[in-house]
């Protein structure tokens, strides 16, 4: 039964903290969490970008490195933060950010619609339009100091990578880190140079692979994500969940089952958007705004929103 | 307060004309067929505000057809253009325009609509820079209503159909005149261009606005939707939708837009939001197929539920002003008021 | 005489008579369902009511506001195989028989009670007939299973596609080449795109329309003369031979743009061109454009 008791503070209005009306200009633009947007004055402009790298994940997923027109970083978003990525003549969409560097964010994007499969099209170098961050992003601060496990499916490591690096670019602020990664086949697996290479040599961590189906030359664990979880007998942790909605939602209610408390429980959402700035409406899960007030919210937060998602 | 008689009332709009764009409320066609001279003017059949030119048919007795919304946000907005060769994009923002602009006339129940707009385009993290530029260079004159349509409702929603306090001016209609009350500094400044036109009205008393026909007090009615997002009404409600997105664009208070474009040329490509409605089919459907709201139940639930109780949530008031389009205008007669009633009829388990 | 006919002596008597009709078919659960007309909020409301219960029966009413076509809400239930009775006015009545020609609805699952209209007001507190009975070529329902049959029945056309959408066209035909430009492109301009007209045509019948597809996307989302001409004219074109002039894209438009002009024009060539009755008038034809005769005209092709 839903009982609609939204939080508060969970719809954010950084005017709070920043900003009023009417003096955005002279402060700069805040997202939801208070970050600064440094986007320039019009939040729905994207400022000019190059797609300087393109590396193919799988058939159907690759990975793009984005810097500004004039070789700086686009923006400097949290972990989970998002991005809007336009090719003009194809449109925009959001993705989320999976990991950056000095110079570059990256995004990792499967082919599904008009503008992804423009995207799997093009060359190195190409130019874009970029503009971000937006969202709310991963709570760092609640997860420093913390045992995590992570837990993902498909193209859903995108988000969570970026927490990932972030932990273990920040190892000592981080307790033990547990990965759950699974995918349909071995080359649905996002991200193999992380998988394979980078992240058996982190310490302190468990890496444990999964595919749905029996293949020749895999030596791993065959079988969905939600069951393996459970055959992990995994202690409860903070929990960090994404893949696909039905992955989701079996994974969440063994999580539940084994112990794993619904505030330490931390997922992303994913809705239709537009705008990213919290004005175009239709990404909404009740009162809240999807792109300015998640994408990540806590399994807590999910249970006291409407099931509309 | 001072005035100007009504059969005058032009010698001051051409006065604000030659300051502003002045924006003035402007008939629609009245005949029942399509009157051809009509049309070749350019008048389309719906009273709205148009700029202001000499010997349009100006429109006084209630509120417009279509809302005043779009002087502020446009039902499709140019955002900017892009020039796409080979790998090369550039990206050129359009020119914001600065010329002050007047809004003549606005009743009561639209001047609460723009504060929900402000509401949700300037507020809540962001500025939308396209409505500010608007909004910030104009200057409202509303109008007292003595008289009222079958739909009208402002006074369920607590609006004072005389009373604007949010607007610049407040016009009064008193009978033969209209008499004008600044009640910013904006409007008093307003108001120095056309004083020459006025003279005093001392103790002049607008006409009252008669009884409205609908009464649905909406005294309860977000606490109780907050326990009803699986209650059967939506299932018993959505049938009658027709799912077209008339409510949406006549609604002065719905924001919902997309963002699209057109190629004039295959490496020009023009970027513009436009006007889209939560009762379209495609409004939340993903690239990949999945539909949060797939059938009409959830979206009717959702534009209800949305008008009355998240926005309330959201930006602390409720989306609705009781200017009645909708109920004039609903093809099926699913509208907020009856809405509303069927709400406060509704059993719920407690 | 028939039994399934029941002589009413006024419209008055209307509404009584179908709340008796709607509850023995619920109770005796031969439909499930009873698609018929409330009181809405205002006096000059009516709106469509959707009736499970038998108690539920007495809300139904006929007034002179019932304009609502509801054979468009038959759709809901396609291949559902439950039975549904439904209340038809004459015009009404021709696009319940377009919609089983084109097998969208089958007439087995469909109780058809039809009312002889006696015709519906413009607003309140006037005489004027609204706009829709200028078109109407049949008061009485041309298909049915229970019919009230009221005497003060009106047809507002004594000819095929209508005297009365003759005058409006010859008002557009008569035009010069740059009077009717402007007359069109003022009309589609002012168009606002809420897809009330597309969404009520009860011939418009398609699952997924073209206009909602995003890939690809034939017409923009965006408001412009452009797309908005591309949407009506292709509107136009696919109800083209299934448009029974009922009159409902034009009553719903919510800026009272003569939407149906377009449809008179391309019914009356049809007419002109096929010399075939106007579409639906009886189950066992054949819809115009969907059958070929060797003396079909052919210059076109």
């Amino acid at each position: 039964m839903f009982v609609h008791k939204i939080p508060t503070a969970h719809i954010h209005d950084p005017q709070n903290t920043s900003a009023g009306l009417g003096n955005s200009t002279a402060q700069g633009y805040f997202a939801a969490n208070g970050q600064p947007v440094p986007a320039g004055p019009n939040p729905l402009l994207p400022q000019r970008g190059v797609i300087a790298k393109i590396k193919t994940e799988t058939s159907d997923t690759k990975t793009f490195s984005i810097t500004g027109f004039d070789g700086a970083k686009p923006f400097t978003p949290l972990p989970g933060q998002l991005g809007m990525l336009s090719l003009p003549a194809y449109g925009e969409a959001m993705f989320s950010v999976t990991s950056q560097d000095q110079t570059h964010i990256d995004m990792t994007i499967k082919a599904v619609g008009a503008l992804t499969n423009a995207l799997h099209e093009i060359e190195e170098g190409q130019e874009c339009g970029i503009r971000g961050p937006y969202g709310n992003g991963f709570p760092l601060d609640f997860c420093r100091g913390k045992d995590l496990t992570f837990i993902a499916g498909g193209i859903g490591l995108a988000p969570v990578r970026s927490l990932i690096k972030y932990c273990l670019d920040n190892r000592a602020d981080f307790g033990k880190l547990t990965i759950v990664y699974g995918a349909r086949t071995s080359d649905d697996l996002v991200f193999k140079e992380d998988l394979f290479e980078n992240w058996p040599e982190a310490e302190n961590k468990n890496l444990h692979l999964t595919i749905d189906r029996e293949e020749e030359a895999w030596p791993g664990h065959v079988g969905f994500v939600p069951s393996y979880v459970e055959e992990l007998a995994l202690p409860p942790t903070v929990a960090i969940v994404c893949g696909p909605p039905i992955m989701i939602k079996f994974t969440l209610a063994n999580l539940e089952k084994m112990g794993f408390l619904p505030n330490e429980v931390i997922t992303t959402m994913e809705m239709r958007m537009k705008c990213g700035i919290g004005k175009c409406g239709r990404c909404n899960i009740g009162s809240c705004f999807v792109c300015l007030d998640g994408p990540v919210f806590t399994l807590e937060q999910l249970n006291a929103m409407p099931a509309e998602y | 307060m001072r005035k100007i008689a009504k059969t005058r009332i032009d010698d001051v709009l051409r006065a604000l004309a030659s300051h502003y764009d002045l924006y003035v409320p402007v008939e629609g066609a009245t005949t029942r067929t399509s009157d051809v001279t009509l049309w070749q003017e350019g008048l389309v059949n719906a009273s709205r505000f148009r700029l202001y030119e000499e010997g349009l048919p100006l429109y006084w007795r209630t509120n417009t057809g279509l809302s005043p919304k779009d002087l502020f946000f446009p039902q499709t907005e140019k955002m900017y253009t892009a020039v796409s060769q080979n790998k090369t994009v550039e990206i050129y923002e359009e020119p914001a325009d600065a010329k002050p602009i007047i809004l003549f006339g606005v009743r009561s129940c639209d001047m609460a609509s723009i504060d929900c707009m402000d509401r949700v385009f300037l507020q809540k993290g962001y500025e939308d820079t396209y409505y500010r530029n608007r909004r910030q260079r104009t200057h409202i004159f509303a109008l007292g209503c003595s008289t009222h349509e079958d739909a009208c409702f402002c006074t369920s929603m607590d609006i004072d159909p005389q009373a604007a306090p949010a607007a610049d001016v407040q016009i009064s209609d008193l009978g033969d005149a209209f008499g004008f009350t600044p009640q910013s500094a904006k409007g008093q400044q307003t108001l120095a261009y056309i004083d020459g036109f006025l003279s005093d009205a001392y103790a002049a008393t607008p006409l009252p606005t008669d009884p409205m026909l609908i009464n649905v007090p909406l005294a309860g009615v977000t606490e109780k939707l907050e326990t009803m997002f699986d209650h059967p009404l939506w299932d018993e409600l959505s049938p009658r939708c027709i799912g077209c997105g008339a409510c949406t664009f006549l609604c002065p208070t719905c924001y919902c837009f997309d963002i699209n474009h057109k190629s004039p040329a295959h490496t020009h490509i023009v970027k513009q939001r436009s006007w889209d409605s939560c009762m379209f089919i495609d409004y939340t459907c993903m690239a990949g197929g999945h539909n949060p709201r797939p059938s009409k139940t959830e979206r009717v639930r959702n534009r209800f539920l949305d008008k009355l109780l998240y926005n309330r949530q959201r930006h602390g008031r409720v989306f609705c002003v009781g200017c009645g389009r909708c109920v004039a205008k609903c093809p099926v007669s699913l509208e907020i008021a009856t809405v509303i009633q069927k709400i406060q009829a509704a059993e719920v388990n407690p | 005489m028939n039994e399934n006919v029941i002589q009413v002596s006024g419209k008055s008597e209307i509404s009584q008579i179908m709340r008796e009709i709607a509850r023995d078919l619920l109770q005796q659960k031969t439909v499930s369902l009873v698609i018929g007309w409330e009181k809405g909020i205002l006096p000059n409301k009516s709106a469509p009511a959707f009736i499970t219960q038998s108690h539920d029966t007495d809300k139904l009413v006929f007034d002179e506001y019932c304009y609502h076509n509801l054979t468009k809400y038959l759709l809901q239930r396609k291949g559902s195989g439950l039975k549904t009775a439904i209340f038809v006015k004459g015009c009404d009545s021709r696009s319940l028989v377009g919609l089983v020609q084109d097998n969208q609805v089958p007439r087995e699952d469909i109780c058809i009670i039809g009312i002889s209209c006696p015709g519906l007001m413009e607003e309140r507190n006037t005489v004027i007939p609204a706009k829709k009975c200028e078109t109407c070529y049949t008061s009485i329902p041309v298909e049915y299973d229970f019919l009230i049959d009221c005497p003060d029945t009106k047809t507002g056309d004594d000819e095929p596609g209508g005297s009365f959408a003759h005058r409006e066209l010859s008002k557009v035909e008569n035009m010069t080449l740059d009077q009717r430009d402007t007359y069109w492109q003022t009309m589609f301009q002012g168009c606002i795109r809420c897809y009330a007209c597309r969404n009520v045509c009860p011939v418009c019948s398609c699952k997924e329309c073209c206009f909602d597809l995003t890939s690809p996307d034939w017409v923009g989302k965006g408001n412009n003369t452009s797309d908005n001409s591309f949407y009506h004219l292709v509107r136009a074109m696919h109800v083209a031979g299934r448009c029974v002039s009922c009159g409902e894209c034009e009553r719903v438009c919510p800026i009272n743009l003569p939407v149906m002009l377009l449809n008179s024009k391309l019914s009356l060539s049809i007419e002109e061109l096929f010399d075939e009755p106007p579409a639906s008038m009886n189950l066992d034809d054949t819809a115009t454009l969907s059958q070929f005769k060797p003396e079909d005209p052919e210059e076109f092709m």
